[in-house]
């Protein structure tokens, strides 16, 4: 059963009009800068191609390549804090944002950033793909009631970080 | 306590008892309720709308990115972005043009791990799309199986057992490691004649 390029081809781009939105509101909001979450999706999906072309497409698939690959980067700049003020720099009076971004904007990712790493990647998981949280806990190899029971305790810490702020 | 039915309410994750007690608790234990309602207000937030979301570099074959990303992000260090556009088009050639194997017929494969201890085991990998499948139990031998259609090809799976652990097979030497500390067992599936 050989399938035809072009169906090939359109199956990919459906998924990828399905989920490229998604997917860049989870490593925006893990990472906090959106140079690393473009370059990040971009090689994701460049990824996604190379090694399961054949495969179903799969948005479980999906995060946790993008996933993998923001723990390499962060390996690779061990040196440096990828989390600091100047990646951070998302203020909508930064030059190199260009994203006109909203002043809530700023205050939820500077919110975010004071997560720990585990909390911030399970919160932007369950808030950014729309997974379940089956599929996350495969994608993370924690158990279901693991993180029914993390992903709130964030939630409220979040609340405490940003009324803390005000 | 159980707030954290507050956030599986958010997260569309509660099953019909857990929602007829989550609304019970709003009813009867106002701060509760309250809680409830703060969290929904700041998951708006949360969820707020991000701004322009840079497009990907597609195959030539497939429609022109709307809009384009001139003008997003001036230094976004992947300039020129028509290199780029080569590249992900090269990539997208080779494996698109790619001819199909010849026999593409899933075969079934019986998956076994022994955890006597455990309540539950399950596996992933890139025939169950990273989704959890779990196994069952046989008996009270402690093993552990499940039977599932793999195609022919190289594959990758876990197990997840027990604290949600990730563990590679041990009857399977073949690994690589995962970034999480865990490892995957690779698995070479000969194309069924």
């Amino acid at each position: 059963m050989e399938k035809r390029y072009v169906d090939r081809v359109e199956t990919f781009q459906t998924f990828y009009n399905e989920h490229r939105d998604r997917l860049f509101g989870y490593l925006l909001r893990k990472t906090g800068s959106p140079h690393l979450a473009a370059d990040i999706m971009q090689e994701s999906f460049t990824r996604y191609l190379e090694r399961y072309r054949d495969r179903e497409r799969s948005a479980a698939l999906l995060f946790r390549i993008s996933r993998n690959l923001v723990v390499d980067q962060v390996r690779k700049n061990r040196a440096e804090t990828v989390y600091d003020d100047e990646l951070h720099g998302y203020r909508s009076d930064n030059p190199e944002s260009g994203f006109g971004v909203r002043e809530e904007t700023n205050r939820m990712l500077a919110a975010l950033a004071r997560l720990d790493e585990e909390e911030r990647d399970l919160l932007a998981l369950v808030v950014a793909s729309g997974l379940s949280y089956r599929e996350i806990a495969g994608i993370t190899g924690l158990s279901e009631a693991n993180i029914k029971v993390k992903i709130h305790r964030t939630r409220v810490r979040l609340k405490m970080l940003l009324k803390g702020e005000r | 306590m159980k707030d954290y039915l507050i956030s599986m309410f958010i997260d569309d994750e509660l099953d019909l008892d857990e929602k007829i007690e989550f609304v019970e608790t709003v009813r009867a234990d106002k701060r509760f309720g309250d809680e409830a309602v703060e969290l929904l207000e700041m998951e708006q937030e949360l969820r707020m709308d991000l701004g322009p979301v840079p497009e990907v570099s597609m195959p030539e074959a497939l429609p022109e990115p709307r809009g384009g990303l001139s003008g997003w992000l001036p230094d976004l260090g992947i300039a020129p972005l028509a290199g780029f556009a080569a590249a992900m088009a090269l990539v997208a050639a080779v494996f698109l043009l790619r001819p199909e194997p010849a026999v593409s017929l899933e075969q079934p494969y019986r998956f076994v791990i022994y955890r006597p201890g455990a309540d539950q085991a399950e596996i992933v990998g890139t025939f169950t799309n990273w989704s959890p499948v779990p196994m069952r139990k046989i008996g009270t031998s402690g093993y552990w199986e499940v039977v599932l259609p793999v195609s022919a090809g190289e594959h990758r799976y876990s197990y997840l057992v027990e604290d949600g652990r990730q563990i590679a097979d041990p009857t399977v030497l073949t690994r690589e490691q995962d970034d999480f500390g865990g490892e995957n067992s690779i698995l070479l599936v000969d194309a069924a004649v």
